[in-house]
């Protein structure tokens, strides 16, 4: 145990289009919520949904 | 002279040995109790913090006009003694009713704190209530059996406690590191099953059919599907087999399919799917009893899709392999409703988790 090291763990959110069905992922922001709409959508005219929030491993 | 012979290499020998047969026990009590102490004191870091967590979070989310602190430490030290089993007749009704009793008592509670408190936030505040209690509860019997043991210089009632220990520790540490999610209102890993049916329930009317759940009506592929979960995106597992109850009795249920998290052995893979009979529902065991006894009475096969997760995963922010199943578990009900049912005929569909951070 004395090499084990604490992992840190970043959350993320996956928006998806839902004209175009894109996917962007990001960093979690305070207020995401899965299914609901989060922001328009940068290669087409739509809005995009939560589809997905999940925590990463930060890459060391 | 050689070795064998000389007496001093002979005491040499037989010191330990003597040593061992009547002090064997004492030193080994010594060593151990090194360990435990080290646990426990990680285990009063986690009850101190987790206490702290909740009086901040308190303060800062309900706006209250008076501190609460002398209120919080009240609600942590409350226990519930539950029903004598002696005569197990009717034993899940009476654990029922005092779980129950102890979750309104401690709804109202918090309502009373801040009377302006909207559902979210009183779920919230409900579950790092329970974690903190829970912490509390662990560092005190922990704590407790080291100290007998030590007092009664007694090695072999340590024993139990060290063996035991590993997996305490791993339970709470899971506790102590689920709080930012719970807080921030994120997934977690046992939300699985509700994101997936809370999925499949989006752009369909949904009406509150039990205390803190929520079902909706759809069809697919000609079968009558009823959707249950609990109502969120509050931390909560609803009552799903209350729900039940009343879907079972105004209509016809052909069949059931749980969907929900599963702790995974030793060896297995996270976030792996398996199928399944029977009702995949964890907690105390009383909802998992209402839905067999309705399941059994009204001839109602019960099918299953669990994802497999450690204890840490399924109460802390859900890991990118499990939120990627969701999709898979979704073509899974599919399939498991067109093997198992015929067009005409109508299902249950249940998805069994805590719903923190997932709406419907």
């Amino acid at each position: 145990m004395i090499f084990s090291k604490e992992k840190i763990i970043i959350a993320y959110t996956i928006e998806k289009c839902s004209k175009c069905d894109i996917q962007n992922k990001r960093e979690f922001i305070d207020g995401d919520c899965l299914f609901t709409e989060s922001s328009k959508c940068s290669s087409c005219d739509g809005i995009t949904v939560i589809e997905k929030i999940f925590g990463e491993e930060l890459d060391s | 002279m050689n070795d064998d012979t000389n007496p001093l290499m002979m005491l040499i020998w037989i010191l330990p040995i003597v040593l061992f047969v009547f002090y064997g026990q004492r030193i080994q009590l010594y060593v151990t109790s090194g360990e435990i102490k080290k646990a426990i004191k990680k285990l009063d870091g986690f009850k101190d913090e987790s206490r702290i967590e909740l009086i901040d979070y308190v303060n800062k989310n309900l706006k209250l006009d008076n501190d609460p602190t002398k209120k919080i430490d009240k609600f942590l030290e409350y226990f519930t003694i539950m029903p004598v089993d002696m005569d197990p007749n009717g034993i899940v009704d009476k654990v029922r009713h005092t779980v129950r009793m102890r979750e309104d008592y401690t709804l109202e509670h918090i309502k009373l704190l801040s009377p302006q408190i909207n559902n979210l936030e009183l779920t919230k505040v409900q579950t790092l209530l329970e974690i903190a209690s829970s912490l509390q509860m662990i560092h005190k019997i922990v704590n407790h059996m080291f100290l007998t043991a030590k007092k009664q210089n007694n090695y072999p009632l340590i024993l139990p406690l060290q063996m035991i220990l590993p997996f305490i520790m791993e339970q709470a540490k899971a506790m102590s590191k689920s709080i930012p999610a719970f807080k921030i209102g994120q997934p977690v890993g046992d939300g699985i099953g509700p994101m997936v049916v809370g999925k499949m329930m989006l752009n369909c009317d949904k009406e509150r059919i039990a205390f803190q759940t929520v079902l909706a009506k759809t069809e697919f592929d000609g079968r009558k599907l009823f959707l249950i979960k609990a109502e969120g995106p509050g931390s909560t597992v609803g009552r799903p087999a209350e729900a039940l109850e009343k879907i079972v009795s105004d209509s016809n249920i052909d069949a059931i399919i749980m969907v929900d998290a599963a702790l995974k052995m030793e060896g297995e893979d996270s976030a792996s799917i398996a199928c399944g009979f029977g009702a995949a529902i964890g907690g105390i065991g009383t909802e998992r009893f209402q839905i067999e006894e309705i399941a059994t009475h009204k001839n109602i096969p019960v099918f299953s899709i669990v994802v497999k997760q450690s204890v840490t995963e399924a109460i802390t922010l859900m890991t990118k392999p499990i939120a990627e199943k969701s999709d898979d578990v979704t073509s899974q009900i599919y399939e498991m409703i067109q093997e198992n049912t015929t067009s005409g005929q109508s299902l249950v569909i249940i998805g069994v988790g805590n719903t923190s951070g997932v709406p419907q």
